[in-house]
């Protein structure tokens, strides 16, 4: 028997299937399963998830246009809606041809759910994905209720449409791996800096690098210098006491670079607001390129910042 | 409130009090089940009743509250409530009221709190004298005390700012009534933290933090080393000072408890519960039972997932990629079943003044009972595995040693205690929600029990130990939840079965009418096991009884600090991250 047979034309009981080892082939993907001994855990695409999170899971607050609250603002009600949130991030206001315009500022908003307690008819809590901007007003949802077609409420709901279009995941995943092989070479690096957050934001963002997120597949990966990075990962109300040692950590980080916030209280301030103690938001601080709504956000949600974030640079 | 809430025990401890120092104490009373107030004459009284309590009936020192209370007048009637009190002595109508300081003790041994009051009198830069040569653990309390009100411990022999570092100007004081919570000072620069310096040949300093190289919270951290050898570590923490004990006071009482789940993204069940529990046993209410089966369910999920994070990290921390892969699998099963719960992967919004927001169903958590099973059948495989592993073993054993003699006077808790062999646990020294329904110490077994209190014996407080504490905490948190979600599943087919009437007490999850019982400017404690030990948490209420007047924090994490100094010395340089991780403390839940 020679090398002839072994490899080239053998018979095909004996030939081991190399692809199916080694490479994630969807065909052979049962084969795999049954030749480890763990089973991968892995999930194809961390944006792909997002699909099987849990009916009651706390994702956002939706706005719904009802006729009940058209009035609420021209009787003197709406301060009360406005001062359901602790945070300030809902408004309501008359504006013209008589219609009441309400607003939500995901940005301030830390999925409380106290205005889906007190106005179940007008906020709704929903499972869907908080999406990141680069542009704070970008997180503003806003409706108009007009009161004398309350039955064509729902044509204005530009926002919240936009919100809830189904985007193809796994296409997003793979242009996030191609931007940023063009702009950083095959990697980006991530230096994380806790702006005085509760540690909630950090145990989701370190729950990237288990092996269910595995964001180190997409060419993603923490460092542990500011001078190694080019994206700093900030976290918290920045409270008084890390404002000098985040400037310094913004100076030692090289350009080009790139600052995202995370979480409500570095979007806003969140509950922590602006007080003697915190700064009320990163973006005091520093010029912010991506704001990562939620409180904290889930693991997909950073993801789907990080691909915004990208975005914003290739144009 | 009648005597029939109270144990018999407690009146005897008020007996004792009040004839040993009935020429020092004004008032003394039972309040809240569990609390004796001792209301002293003046501060120096208060350190001799407090000595007495600390030293002699054995109660470690829980909390210190220092509460400014210039402007409130005759509001406070403490004649009033001296009706559940047997004795009234020294009653002084005209007492000037200033600020106030409470010392707060617990006893290992009963269910029983001391509260030994004090009012300084209203001056402008009042002072006591220090506690802190006869009980250390107050060295902390006295300095976050001197920052936020001003007031001076004499005698206490670190005076370097604690909570709100250099930067900040030397007049003002948050927490004080006067303080504007807007008021923003300009960062002084230049103005350095006084480190201990240790001099002599060869020894240089390595300055770590507060931005550090992992994903953590921040922090700085002092070596003085030689060679690789730490001769001393000194910690700088309150980088993320939030203010959040003056920001409570700006808010009702719904609204803190959304503050106080944010306290520590990772201890949102403990500390929400212990913040409603305060409320609920000022207005000496019981909330019904599933309300309480649901919190402790929660409860115990945290201390599962934050163990398994732990343990996953020492993992990593000793470079040993497997375990912690594997356990950090784990860890996301359990946060999935959390989100599963409760709509939110760390448990935000479990907890509700007088019961719970969520609710389980009878399929959901069969489910979940299966899916632990699983989880604790792989843990206790991966176990298995991490002690056939030299290279694993080897790194913990014999590293960050503490004793226990620091342990007691520094007042550490939780898993910090227990690694020395102090079995002190809130949920069994003060039961509180469902654990005083279960029978912990037994719920493995009998077997179980003697083999963790011949375990307990052999803890030597080095990292090892701590694992192993961790380890069997895991185990002992799902039998809890396994107990207890058997009763709740027993009930509702029994009711199924015989379709008997409810009882409102027994099945809804809030009790609604909880607010009319709060009186103004009440107070009580509310309490806790966390993960990381005892929470604490004390509320007073306004005028207003459905306003913040006070607010005080305090976590497992500001007693246990003080033992990581200790624990790294004599230790190398690369075994730091480990004995840190080890440790699991909260720079959030330290700082406020």
């Amino acid at each position: 028997m020679n090398e002839k047979n072994v490899f080239g034309k053998g018979s095909k009981k004996n030939r081991i299937d190399y692809k199916g080892i080694l490479g994630p082939n969807p065909k052979n993907r049962n084969k795999n399963e049954e030749i480890l001994s763990h089973k991968r855990v892995t999930i194809p695409n961390p944006l792909k998830e997002l699909h099987t999170t849990s009916e009651n899971y706390k994702g956002k607050i939706n706005i719904i246009p009802s006729k009940d609250f058209c009035d609420y603002e021209a009787s003197g009600k709406g301060n009360e809606i406005e001062n359901i949130c602790l945070s300030n991030a809902i408004r309501v206001r008359n504006i013209e041809n008589n219609s009441t315009q309400v607003t939500l500022d995901n940005a301030k908003c830390f999925l409380c759910g106290r205005c889906e307690e007190a106005y179940s008819s007008l906020f709704r809590m929903e499972k869907n994905l908080n999406p990141p901007a680069k542009n704070k007003k970008q997180l503003i949802d806003s409706v108009e209720l007009e009161p004398q077609h309350p039955n064509t409420g729902s044509k204005n709901l530009s926002l919240n449409e936009k919100n809830s279009k189904v985007l193809d995941y796994e296409q997003i995943g793979n242009e996030l791996k191609e931007r940023i092989n063009s702009l950083f070479g095959r990697s980006l690096a991530i230096r994380q800096v806790d702006g005085g957050s509760c540690n909630g934001c950090e145990i989701e963002i370190t729950a990237l690098n288990n092996p269910i997120y595995d964001i180190e597949r997409f060419g993603v990966h923490f460092v542990s210098s500011p001078r190694h990075a080019d994206v700093l990962l900030v976290t918290g109300p920045v409270s008084r006491n890390m404002v000098v040692a985040l400037k310094k950590t913004y100076q030692a980080t090289p350009n080009p670079k790139i600052v995202i916030a995370v979480g409500a209280c570095a979007c806003s301030g969140g509950i922590f607001g602006d007080t003697y103690a915190t700064s009320g938001g990163v973006d005091t601080i520093l010029p912010v390129d991506m704001y990562i709504p939620g409180c904290p956000p889930r693991p997909e949600a950073l993801i789907y910042g990080l691909l915004s974030t990208m975005n914003k640079i290739h144009h | 409130m009648s005597d029939n809430l109270f144990g018999k025990k407690i009146f005897e401890y008020e007996s004792i009090i009040h004839e040993k120092f009935s020429e020092r104490i004004q008032n003394i009373y039972c309040k809240n089940f569990n609390e004796i107030h001792i209301l002293t004459i003046s501060p120096e009284d208060s350190n001799e009743v407090s000595y007495f309590i600390h030293d002699k009936l054995r109660c470690g020192l829980v909390t210190v509250i220092c509460t400014d209370e210039r402007n409130i007048e005759n509001t406070i009637d403490w004649k009033d409530k001296s009706v559940n009190s047997k004795q009234t002595i020294n009653f002084n109508k005209n007492w000037q009221y200033g600020f106030s300081l409470r010392l707060i003790f617990s006893s290992e041994t009963d269910d029983i709190f001391f509260i030994v009051t004090t009012f300084l009198p209203n001056v402008d830069n009042p002072a006591y004298p220090s506690n802190v040569v006869r009980i250390p653990s107050a060295i902390y309390y006295e300095k976050e005390i001197f920052d936020m009100f001003g007031i001076i411990a004499q005698g206490n022999p670190d005076t370097r700012k604690l909570v709100l570092h250099e930067r900040w100007p030397d007049n003002q004081f948050p927490l004080r009534r006067d303080f504007n919570i807007k008021t923003k000072n300009k960062i002084r620069l230049n103005k350095p933290y006084k480190f201990l310096k240790v001099e002599g040949e060869g020894i240089c300093e390595i300055p770590v933090g507060p931005v550090h190289a992992g994903i953590i919270e921040p922090g700085h951290f002092r070596f003085s080393i030689y060679g690789e050898n730490i001769l001393n570590l000194e910690t700088r923490l309150y980088y993320t000072h939030k203010g959040i004990e003056k920001l409570a006071e700006t808010m009702t009482l719904d609204e803190a408890l959304l503050l106080s789940e944010r306290i520590s993204g990772d201890e949102s069940v403990a500390n929400s519960m212990a913040y409603c529990q305060a409320i609920e046993r000022m207005a000496s209410i019981q909330i019904p039972k599933k309300a309480a089966q649901i919190r402790t369910i929660c409860a115990e999920l945290e201390r599962i997932w934050n163990h398994l994070g732990t343990v996953a990290g020492m993992c990593t921390d000793v470079g040993f990629a497997y375990g912690s892969s594997r356990i950090n699998i784990l860890k996301e099963k359990i946060m999935r079943i959390n989100e599963k719960l409760s709509g939110s992967r760390l448990l935000f919004g479990v907890n509700k003044i007088g019961g719970v927001k969520i609710d389980f169903k009878p399929e959901t958590l069969g489910l979940i009972l299966a899916d632990l099973s699983q989880i604790l059948q792989d843990f206790d495989n991966l176990v298995k595995s991490l002690h056939n592993t030299s290279s694993f073993m080897d790194r913990l054993k014999g590293t960050g040693i503490i004793s226990s003699q620091d342990v007691q006077a520094l007042g550490a808790n939780g898993v910090i205690a227990r690694c020395v062999g102090i079995d002190i646990d809130t949920r069994k020294n003060h039961p509180y929600a469902y654990y005083q329904y279960i029978d912990l110490e037994n719920i493995q077994g009998i077997v179980d029990k003697i083999a963790y209190e011949v375990e307990l014996k052999k803890r030597k407080g080095d990292v090892l130990s701590r694992f192993e504490v961790r380890v069997v905490e895991i185990t002992h948190s799902v039998h809890i939840i396994k107990k207890i979600a058997t009763d709740i599943l027993d009930k509702s087919t029994k009711q199924e079965l015989h379709n008997t009437p409810q009882t409102q007490n027994d099945e809804g999850l809030v009790i609604d009418n909880l607010k009319n019982h709060l009186q103004p400017y009440d107070s009580a404690l509310g309490y806790s096991e966390s993960h990381r030990g005892q929470t604490i948490h004390w509320v007073m209420l306004g005028k207003d009884s459905n306003k913040i007047f006070r607010y005080k924090i305090r976590t497992a994490s500001f007693c246990n600090w003080p033992l990581i100094e200790l624990a790294v010395q004599n230790n190398i340089i690369p075994d730091f991250p480990l004995i840190n991780k080890s440790f699991d403390l909260s720079y959030s839940g330290n700082d406020l």
